[in-house]
């Protein structure tokens, strides 16, 4: 049951990735620090502002996907179309300048942020669930439901879609497939800032959080389908039940090995995940 | 002026040069037919003027604008629209998508929902498709919505990539009968083909062999050629 919550979370952190690959077949192995940068807005929100973090979720989703469009504008915008070693090695790179900078502001020391559902619990049958998960959870789905809305019912959602089917389609009937992109990376990187900030009412952030959680977005990715949102999603639920179960049968510190297990099966036998069905 | 002037194209693709010094002007109005064999160049001049590829040197202008070194959606919103060659549809869009997407460079006051229904009153059948993703359809049904996705932009100039490659004789007998009816509305063609019968739609043409244009004028001039009759006569 709270394998299902914390799953919620990182199905919106792996969301974004899906997206910015779906559209522009870009991996942005520095997607853990947009969500770094998310969590460390809500921890100034919280500890030096004194305000709520779930209050600023519209700033955190800001601070994201300004960093995106940086990030986007100085390193991706050349590699669009090509998930390179390339453009993995300089997607890395971006990533660890991201986490210096952190690192100078904030410090290197763990963090955390409060939020009213801090700490908090509720007895539900047997399950005893933290407050801060389910509406963590619950920001998490409504938000992965927006934006398939986005997507899937707005004249920008459909030039997206349209852009991620056929770059040379899009652009000869009159879409500006770099507007697009900018966009749609825009929109990914917000995410994982907006994910970034409900996360830290709950786990602590440090600088280089982004390469811990790195894994579980990839095998949310893989197991639900790179690029397809619905489906990363589901892949995120899938791994934090399957963490969660591992720890109360087994043993809490080998709850990601199955997790690795499972990523290599899929990888060998269903590279598209459940419900991609694009194959590279 | 010309609505489309093209003048010492060449297209190179690195070493390999598919267009050499290739020159001829569109006027308004009627089918201006390219026609040539496999590989003669004619996609690549194609995509030369929608600036897919750009141009290796020589000029391409519409009503005396430049259209060199714009993007293919700038080309696009000048009014020049692109039927690629396999048709290019959005597999994972609906029909109805596919147009709404193209309707985004605006160039006429009509609402969205008019500029779709002129389509659909072209071609009824992707009416009756509307909520079909665009995968899903038939090769024929595709070359429409292709036809009608760049209808949607209310185009000077309508340019078409072999629409009759890997249809039955029967719809690219139908997909041409309805390409007669748009240039009856006025709209200027721009047809590349392998198929002769284009020949039967058009009023002006140039033949390519090679990169090169070895006849260029009437539609009479170009049925009576060598090239004609020996390709497709088998005299």
């Amino acid at each position: 049951m709270s394998g299902l919550l914390v799953g919620g979370v990182y199905g919106i952190l792996a969301v974004g990735l899906s997206l910015a690959f779906g559209v522009m077949r870009i991996i942005n192995f520095a997607h853990g620090e947009l969500v770094m940068y998310g969590m460390f807005a809500g921890v100034v929100a919280s500890r030096m502002l004194g305000i709520d973090p779930l209050l600023i979720l519209p700033i955190s989703f800001l601070v994201g996907a300004l960093i995106g469009v940086a990030q986007y504008q100085i390193v991706f915008r050349h590699f669009v179309g090509q998930a390179t070693l390339q453009q993995l090695l300089a997607a890395i790179g971006c990533a660890l300048v991201l986490q210096m900078i952190a690192q100078l502001i904030f410090g290197a020391d763990a963090r955390t942020a409060t939020s009213i559902f801090s700490g908090q619990y509720i007895v539900f049958g047997p399950f005893f669930l933290s407050k801060a998960q389910i509406v963590a959870f619950v920001i998490a789905a409504s938000t992965t439901l927006a934006v398939s809305l986005l997507l899937n019912a707005t004249a920008w959602g459909k030039a997206v879609r349209a852009v991620a089917d056929d770059v040379e389609a899009a652009e000869i009937v009159g879409i500006n497939s770099s507007t697009v992109n900018i966009g749609a990376f825009a929109l990914s990187a917000g995410l994982a800032g907006l994910a970034g900030t409900v996360l830290v009412t709950y786990f602590p952030v440090t600088p280089v959080i982004g390469f811990s959680l790195m894994p579980m977005i990839i095998i949310a990715c893989t197991i639900g389908g790179l690029g397809s949102l619905g489906g990363t999603f589901i892949g995120g639920i899938c791994c934090g039940v399957i963490q969660q179960i591992t720890a109360m049968m087994w043993n809490s510190a080998l709850q990601d090995v199955p997790l690795y297990v499972l990523l290599l099966a899929f990888i060998a036998w269903r590279p598209t995940g459940l419900f991609g069905s694009r194959v590279e | 002026m010309s609505l489309l002037a093209v003048e010492s194209l060449v297209v190179a693709h690195g070493d390999l040069v598919a267009v050499r010094d290739v020159s001829f002007n569109i006027e308004e109005g009627g089918v201006f037919v390219l026609l040539g064999a496999n590989g003669a160049g004619k996609t690549s001049i194609l995509r030369a003027i929608s600036g897919l590829n750009p141009p290796r040197s020589g000029t391409i202008a519409s009503d005396g604008r430049n259209l060199a070194g714009l993007k293919p959606h700038e080309v696009a919103a000048a009014g020049i629209a692109h039927v690629p060659e396999g048709r290019r549809v959005f597999p994972h869009l609906s029909v109805e998508d596919n147009l709404t997407v193209s309707f985004l460079v605006r160039r006429t006051n009509l609402k969205l929902a008019q500029a779709r229904d002129n389509v659909y009153a072209l071609f009824p059948r992707l009416a009756e498709r509307r909520r079909q993703n665009g995968g899903t359809l038939s090769g024929g049904e595709q070359q429409m919505l292709a036809i009608g996705r760049a209808m949607m932009n209310f185009p000077r100039l309508l340019m078409l990539d072999e629409p009759s490659l890997g249809l039955s004789p029967l719809l690219a007998e139908t997909v041409f009968e309805r390409l007669g009816e748009i240039s009856k509305l006025g709209l200027t063609i721009l047809l590349v083909e392998q198929n002769a019968i284009a020949l039967r739609l058009a009023t002006r043409g140039l033949i390519l062999t090679n990169g090169q244009v070895v006849l260029l004028g009437e539609v009479s001039a170009l049925q009576d050629s060598e090239f004609v009759r020996h390709s497709y006569l088998g005299l």
